[in-house]
This record gives structure tokens, sequence and C-alpha cells, in this order.
């Protein structure tokens, strides 16, 4: 370790307790309007710029993060998840911060910070170290690529956190038809599914701080690019309770974990990938703690989350918040088309021989593209505005994780990084 | 259905016409009535909008619709998808029995996976078919469109008709009480401040600016052609090579199928030091650079496997090939692709001892690509009758070789000179210093005397390192051609040019009438009405109208 990764790891707690107080700072803004004795817009406003404050100064400190740590490890910290996870939450911030500027909206505010805390989590899961470069991944446009691919991910972000806000605001929940319901459901599973991602979070840093462990060997068949078969034994390293253990494997060592000393389940047989049993159980206990949080959230709420943050959002117009999500959306997507297309393709031009080779990772990129051009066209040509639109924001950014996370998690390919 | 489609005021509109192309005027009747006016192509008539169409107009207006293009787009989407469930048969460099692999790897999903064609989505027929189609699309959909855009933007009135100004998405409407002439006059210059184009009829108003934005689309869609026919030209096959060529150090190998020769002069690994690298990683190979020295030769005469002569090579090209950075000459690249550490021979330069006398002739050159038929070493002359370049035994026992590769060389001499038999002694030879390979030489050569064939007086000597050079490592470089390149980097930037021109920049136009002094303000763009309503009220606010943006947003105040 040397000074400068010093500074690089207390910036970027720094940044992350800033942000954490920032989103506080604007839920206050939001939800506190109608506190007794204060004027509603005076309150929202004062809070509002307050938090955004605060959400910049964490951004500086973000930066700080982000240079001290390309100083200190002597490359771009872009090359692996950690790294490209801190990245893509400050290049969120970078892209809430311009559309804020534009359009002033403390709600986007309330919902982007957010989503930059979690991602700030999901990247500290991962192992924080320097890790020295491989010959593919040293090339200056390798890092023009994925800052740039990022950028443009960071706008598709902010986008979703509007269509969330105005599907949050327009929800109807006076309705009791069966196209009502199915709104109201749906709203509300978007909130879920963000709950579980905080679920994985908790789990994953709760038994962390608990020190768990427990150990597997696992026999595990691999394919190498000839088409050769190789038999190997491995070690698969578990965080948390083994629920379910590797395919074909043996118990090393084990923790025990509330009177639980066996692993309740083996893998499926076609789950006999790199890691497949780790990945499946850390699903399986986020989806268990994104229960319990959300029965706990429920249990306070006494309606769904979405009923509990409707009221707080009517003040505004969701034809703004159309607007909002439109316009970061329209900023993005040709910086998404630069960063994760073309300059991807002159960089796998100058390091594999072909600028396309549909890798897993490559097509995805492709899909995000040709689910947001549809977006573009059904809007643009189709006049699909409004609630359509926003569900296609919001299943659009789905697709941009599925290709910056799931890929990683359920497909491996060249570019996969270490998954958890 | 007889559409009547003479405006009122006296222009005769094409078939299909939305709003009078010279006063606005909605001409269709059904048009809902409170939202704001359909501004696509400023309502002018499309190609694909015919009365009758033949079956070549019902193609043209298929491959029209932007509804089918997003159903292309959303398909093609699928299919790319589906294609990452298992890994793409492409991906394998050798795969010769795929069916099984992905039975075996897989299981019943694997075999499905497969026998649908699914291990190559990417080269299967309906996948070209959805890109060309997609292609089809892009040329109708922009001809279709761009066209009348083109021609409803070139004439435009200044004077609109109050419905279509009314009806417009910004709108803003009061009496006012200056007159009008000088206001117009203040409120064009406030225009012309925000660098709009101002034309002025009476007491009419059209302020238009960045027009150029709108053909940003079309300009986007033109590269996506580009790029589309590139990427399909690449299956022509003089258009496309993509070989690999495995080369030990100090070798020189014919690019298959062209007259070009490469060497690798030398290849170089590096690793990571232990104090590069953290705590975890310590102590593993972390490759940190690989680095084949390469020089590229074009063969000027005796080109085609001539058995008499050696090719005639010229040096073309030299270049340290690494992962980022290929060796490229006219349009043929040589990338790193891989390497193996492999020790290979590659020319040694023995002595031949006599043991009988004590003395010691040579050395002699003795390569293990091509020897020569026979050498000289001092008196004696050592002709060779046989070379085994991988020395084996085959079931019967006898000498054979297993492959062409030097892997393990052996070579049986004949060797004739004075004090010796007419017919000469036989020894077998293997440079290779392994100590299996000299037992195995040893006891050759021990049955070859017990045949009367050699009197094992002479053996051979390599002595110093220096008489051995050798090659570590394989270099595996993969030979690309790509004539389509340059086309595919023309489309993208194309392509990135009208992104940037439609998205970053918005297409704004402002009417107004002022008519017994009413003032009606209308304005319009395809993206970002939150900008032109801002532009509008700054507008009217600096002209003595003070008004809220919002209170301009005509949906809004309509719903
Ligand atoms: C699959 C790749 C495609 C991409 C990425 C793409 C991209 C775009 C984009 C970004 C726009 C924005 C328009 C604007 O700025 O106003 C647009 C507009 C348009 N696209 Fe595409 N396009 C694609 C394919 C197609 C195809 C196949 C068609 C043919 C049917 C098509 C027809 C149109 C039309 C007519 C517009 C103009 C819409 C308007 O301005 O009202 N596009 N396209």
């Amino acid at each position: 370790m040397n000074r400068w990764l010093d500074i690089s790891s207390t910036a970027f707690i720094i940044a992350f307790v800033l942000y954490c107080a920032s989103f506080i700072f604007y839920a206050v803004a939001v939800g506190g309007k109608r506190w007794s004795n204060r004027e509603p817009a005076a309150h929202n406003r004062r809070w509002g710029r307050i938090a955004f404050v605060t959400a910049i100064l964490g951004w500086i400190a973000h930066l700080v993060f982000f240079f001290t740590r390309w100083a200190g490890g002597g490359h771009i910290p872009t090359s692996n998840m950690y790294e490209f996870m801190t990245f893509l939450a400050m290049a969120i911030m970078f892209a809430f911060i311009i559309v804020h500027l534009i359009y002033k909206n403390n709600l986007l505010g309330a919902f982007a910070l957010p989503l930059v805390v979690i991602i700030v989590a999901y990247a500290s899961v991962f192992p924080s170290e320097v890790q020295p470069l491989i010959p593919a991944l040293n090339n200056y446009w390798l890092k023009i690529h994925v800052t740039t691919a990022a950028t443009g991910e960071a706008f598709f972000a902010v986008g979703f956190a509007a269509a969330l806000v105005q599907l949050l605001r327009v929800v109807d929940f006076s309705r009791t038809d069966k196209a009502g319901r199915r709104e109201q459901r749906w709203t509300e599973f978007v909130l879920f599914f963000m709950v579980v991602i905080v679920g994985f979070l908790v789990a994953v840093f709760g038994f962390r701080a608990a020190g768990y462990e427990a150990k597997f060997q696992q026999e595990s068949v691999t394919i190498d690019q000839q088409g050769a078969e190789h038999s190997k034994v491995q070690t698969v390293e578990y965080g948390l309770p083994p629920i379910v253990k590797p395919y074909n494997s043996e118990k090393l060592s084990m923790d025990t974990f509330i009177g639980m000393k066996e692993p309740l389940f083996e893998a499926p047989s076609w789950m006999n990938g790199v890691n497949a049993g780790r990945k499946l159980n850390t699903v399986i206990w986020s989806i268990i703690s994104g229960i319990l949080i959300y029965a706990v959230l429920r249990l306070l709420a006494r309606k769904p989350i979405a009923a509990r943050i409707h009221p707080h959002l009517t003040d505004i117009d969701p034809e703004d918040l159309d607007e909002i999500s439109y316009r970061a959306i329209a900023i993005g997507f040709p910086i998404f088309t630069l960063g994760a297309l073309i300059f991807a393709m002159i960089w796998a031009q100058i390091a594999w021989s072909r600028f396309w080779g549909w890798d897993p990772k490559e097509v995805w990129a492709l899909i995000t593209w040709l689910f947001y051009s549809a977006y573009l066209h059904l809007r643009l040509s189709r006049g699909w505005q409004g609630t359509r639109s926003a569900w296609l924001a919001v299943i659009g950014f789905l697709v941009v994780l599925f290709t910056l996370i799931g890929v990683n998690l359920v497909i491996a390919g060249l570019h996969s990084y270490a998954g958890v | 259905m007889i559409q009547n489609t003479k405006c009122e005021c006296g222009h005769q509109n094409p078939l299909g016409t939305v709003l009078c192309e010279s006063c606005g005027k909605p001409l269709v009747e059904d048009l809902p009535l409170d939202t704001p006016l359909e501004m696509r192509y400023d309502g002018a008539a499309r190609r694909s909008q015919k009365a009758n169409p033949a079956l070549i107009d019902r193609v043209w207006n298929f491959f029209s619709s932007v509804k089918i293009a997003v159903y292309l787009i959303i398909i093609t989407l699928i299919g790319a998808a589906i294609g990452t469930i298992y890994p793409q048969e492409s991906t394998f460099i050798n795969l010769d029995d795929a069916g099984s692999y992905y039975k075996d790897t897989y299981g019943t999903w694997g075999t499905i996976y497969h026998a649908l064609g699914l291990s190559r989505t990417y080269q299967s027929w309906w996948f070209i078919g959805l890109l060309v189609m997609i292609g089809t699309s892009l040329v109708v959909c922009s001809l279709d469109r761009v066209l009348p855009l083109y021609k409803a933007l070139a004439k435009q009135q200044v004077r609109k008709h109050l419905t279509f100004i009314t009806r417009q998405q910004t709108v803003y409407s009061a009496p006012l009480v200056e007159e009008p002439d000088r206001w117009i006059e203040q409120f064009s210059k406030q225009l012309k401040r925000k660098r709009y184009k101002v034309w002025t009829d009476g007491s009419a108003l059209l302020a238009e600016k960045n027009r150029f934005s709108r053909w940003g689309p079309y300009i986007n869609h033109i590269g996506l052609i580009i790029f589309l026919l590139a990427v399909l030209g690449r299956s022509v096959p003089a258009w496309h090579m993509d070989k690999y060529i495995g080369i030990d150090e100090h070798q020189t190998v014919q690019i298959p199928n062209t007259n070009y020769y490469v060497k690798n002069e030398k290849f170089t690994v590096e690793y990571y030091k232990d104090e590069e690298l953290p705590d975890k990683l310590k102590g593993t190979n972390r490759a940190k650079l690989y680095q084949t020295q390469a020089k590229l030769y074009a063969c000027t005469k005796y080109c085609n496997d001539d058995p008499i002569h050696e090719p005639e090579l010229k040096e073309v090209e030299s270049h340290p090939i690494e992962v980022n950075s290929p060796l490229s000459y006219k349009g043929l690249s040589l990338y790193q692709y891989n390497y193996e550490e492999r020790i290979r021979l590659i020319e040694v330069k023995p002595m031949l001892e006599d043991a009988k006398t004590g003395k010691s002739y040579g050395p002699f050159d003795l390569p293990m690509s091509d020897p020569p038929p026979a050498v000289e070493a001092g008196p004696y002359k050592l002709t060779l009758s046989a070379v085994f370049p991988d020395f084996g035994l085959d079931a019967e026992g006898r000498p054979m070789t297993k492959t062409r590769d030097p892997n393990n060389p052996a070579f049986v001499f004949v060797i004739t000179g004075p004090d010796l038999p007419d017919k000469g002694e036989m020894y077998i030879y293997f440079p290779m210093p392994s100590g299996d390979d000299k037992a195995v030489q040893q006891q050759i050569n021990d049955s070859f005397r017990k045949l009367g064939s050699n009197s094992g007086r002479f053996s051979f000597q390599v002595g110093k390192m220096e008489n051995v050079s050798f090659s570590q490592y394989t270099t595996y470089l993969n030979v690309r051609v790509d004539r389509a390149m340059p086309y595919v980097w023309v489309g993208a930037t194309i392509s990135m040019i009208g992104l940037v021109m439609g998205f970053y920049w918005q297409h704004r136009r402002i009417w107004l009438r002022i008519d017994d002094g009413q003032l009606t303000l209308g304005a319009h763009t395809n993206k970002n009405t939150y900008g032109i309503r801002n532009e509008v009220a700054s507008a009217l606010g600096k002209c003595g109208v003070a008004v809220d943006p919002k209170a301009l947003d005509n949906r809004r105040s309509s719903s």
C-alpha cells in the first residue's frame, strides 16, 4: 500500500458517507414538506439545496478517490469489477448533476442517490486491491471504451430513476379494476426488486462482518478452447451459509449458522460452471433477506411501499418527469453508442483482431443498444409517451444491469471479471 | 374514401397530407380535438400513402413502417439474447463434434440448442435475414420520409392558419396593447439574439433554428446502412481471411494461400515480479508482456513449391507483435494470439569424436529442418541415410517418426573415410540432450554393432552451448485480412455524426401572428419542449409579456 492508495480509500469512505447523507436530505426535502409549521415550497427548496451541495461534495471526494487510485495503482482504475462499479457510480453522479442542472428537480435526487449508494455498496462486495493488468487490458482504447460506455449507461440510470418516480407518481391506488391492479403490482415489484438488491448487500456485509466461512471441494470438468476436456478439483469458498452446496462437491469446513451444520441442498447438475453453486446460494440469500427487509418495511408502512411514497409526489407534473427521463436517455444514447459499441469495436479490433466476436458481453451491449433504439423509435415515431415509455425506461435499465452484472454472474465470457 | 385535399387557402395538397402544406390547417377531420397536432414530417404525405398500392408498393409500405422496424429490432434483440445462453461454436478453435460437445456439456437442453442451430445463431440464415430486413427497412423508411420532410421544410409559409398555431405543443395567446409592427420588430430582435432565423410577413412571424438537426436521424441511418453492408461484405471470401499459424523461434513459415512468409526472430515473455503484485497474487505467474519479434517477407521468385529452388524472399515489414499491437502490411494483419513454451532444437554443431584415436573433427552444421544430404568432418564424410523428426518406435519395435514436427529429432549417418570399410559405418544420433534419448541412442548403436554395421568407435558431441541453437517458445499468430474494415469505420462514423446532430441539437420553430390586437404564438420542436418553452418565455418576457414557461404547455393546460 502506498500513500496515494491510503488517501484513496479514505476519500472513498467520505464519498460514501456523503452520498448517504445527501440521500437522507433529499428524502427530508421530499417527504418532510407537510411537516407542521413550514411552507412546503420553501422547505423543499432549502433541503433540496442542502442535499445537492452534499451530493456535489460527495462526488468531489469520489473524484479524489478515483484520481489518487489512478496515481497509486499506475493505471486507470476501471479494470476489475470493484473499480468498474465505483466508476459507474461516479458516472451516474455526473449524469445526475448534469440533468439536475438542466431541470432542477429534487425528486430526481431522492431516487438517483439511493441508486448510487447501492452501486457503491455493491462495488465494495468485490476485492478492492489494485491488480496489475494482463496484457490484453493494457491499452488506452480499453480505457476510453470503458469510461464512455459507463457514462452512457449512467445517463440511462438517471433516465431509469426519473421513470421510476414517474411511475410512482401516476400509479393510481384508488383503482380496483384489473389493469389498475396490475399497474400497482408491477410498480411495487420494481421496488421489491431494489429491496432484494439491498438484501443481497445486507447479507454479504452481515456475514462478512461476522466472519462466516464455509469451504467445499468441487470436482469440475472444463473444456478448453481447443475442445479438450480437463477435470479439475478446486476449493470453493462461501461467505454466506451454504443453503446450496456446489454440484458434485465435498464439505471441507463449515461454520454453523443458527444450528445449520450441513448444506440443505446440492446445486443441480447443469450448474457445473465455475462457482455456479455459490452464485445460486448468493441469489437465494439475497431473496431471503430481501423478503425479510421488505416485510419489515411493509409492517412499518402498513400498505404497499409504492402507496406510501405516492402521496409525497403529487405536487410534481408527470410530464416533467417524462421529459427528464426521456432527455437523460436521449443524452445517453449517443454516448453509449460511441463507448459501448464503436470504441469497443476499435479496441476489439486492436486487441483481439476482430471488431466483433459475438462474445456474450458484446452481444448484450448490442441488445441494450437495440432496446433503447426501440424505445426511441416508439417514442418519436409512434408517440409512446407517459407510462408506457416510463416502463420501457425501467426495463431498459434492467437490461443495462444484466449486461453489466448478470452476464458475469450467469454467462462467463472473455470479459468476465471475478463474480460473487 | 375520397378525401378532399384542397385546402381553404387554395392550396392543392397530395393525398395523405395531414396538415395543409401551405397554411398548416389540419385537413383530416377526425384528428383528436383537444391534443396538440401531430407534427411528424410537418404533416406532409409520405410516399407510402398511395391510394391503390400495387405489389411493389405493398412491399415498400411494409418496410416503410416504423412499427415493422421496431418489430424487427425487437426480434433481432431476442434472437441475439438466445444466442448467449450457451457458448457459440465459433468460440472454439477446433471443435470436431459439436453435437456431442453440447450434449455432454449441457445435457438435453444443450442437445436441443444445438439441434435448433442456436449454437450458430449469428451465422444462421434467419439472423442474417433479420439484419438484411433491418437494412431494407432503414433504406425504405428513410427515403419514404426524408424527401417529403425536405420539401415541407424548404417552402414554409410565414403566415399559418390560426388552428395550426393554437394546436402546437407550446402556445401563448393574449391581447396585445402595443403597436403590432414595433412589437414584432422587438420580438424578432430577441429571437435573433437566441440565434433564430426570423422571417416576417406583415403581422405574422416565423422563427426557426437548428433545422439541420432534422437530418440527424437520416444521416444516422445512412451510416447504419453502410455499416450493415460492410458487415455483410465480410462474407465475401476474398475480403476476409482468418487463420492461425504457429512459429518456432528463428523459423520462417509461409502464410497459407498468400505469397507472404513470416519469421519469428525471437519471442519474449515477461511476468510481473512479486513486488508488483498484491499479496493475494504473489507467487503466481501473471503475464505482463508477450511479444513476437516478427519479420514479414514477400516472395519474389520460385514461390509455388518449386522442388529445386528455395523461394526468394524480400523483407517488407518488421514489427514487435504484442497483444495490442499487430503487424500490419497492406491489409494483412498479424496478431499475437497465444504462445507455448516448448523447447525445440533449430540447429546443432556437433563434433565427430573418434574413441580409438582420441581425436575429434568438426564441428559441422546440422540444421533440424532440411539437413543437407551429406556433410564433412575432418577426413570423414557423413551421409545422411535416414531422418526421424519426431523419433518413436512402431508396434514391431522399428524406428519411425511420430509426427513431422521436430519434437525429438534423430539422424542416421553412414560414415565413410580413411580406415573404414567401403560400405562405411552406421550411427544414429539424437541431438536432444535428454538422458532418455542418450540411452536409446546407445541401445540402437549397440544393436548396429551387433549386426556388424559399426565398430562403435565414433560418437557425436556438442560440447559447448554456443553450438546449440534452439527455440524456447512457439508463438501462435492470428492472420487476418478484413477488406471491409474501412467501410465499417466509415459507417460507424457517419452514424455517430447523425446521432450527435439529432440528439444534441433540436429543430425549433416559432409561429406568431397578431390579429386585431390579439397575439397568438405557437412553437414546435421535435424534442426538448422544456427548452423551447424557456426560450419563448424569456423572449416574451424581454418584450414586456411576463409568462411562466410552464403556462405555455398546451398539453398541460388541456389535460
Ligand atoms: C436498428 C437500428 C436503428 C437505430 C439505432 C436507429 C436509430 C434511430 C434514432 C436514434 C432515431 C432518432 C430520431 C430523432 O432524433 O428524431 C431514429 C429515428 C428514426 N428511425 Fe431509426 N434507427 C434504427 C433502425 C431504423 C429502421 C430499421 C428504420 C426503418 C423503418 C428506422 C426508421 C426511423 C425513422 C423514420 C426515424 C425518424 C423518426 C422521427 O424523427 O420522427 N430506424 N432512428
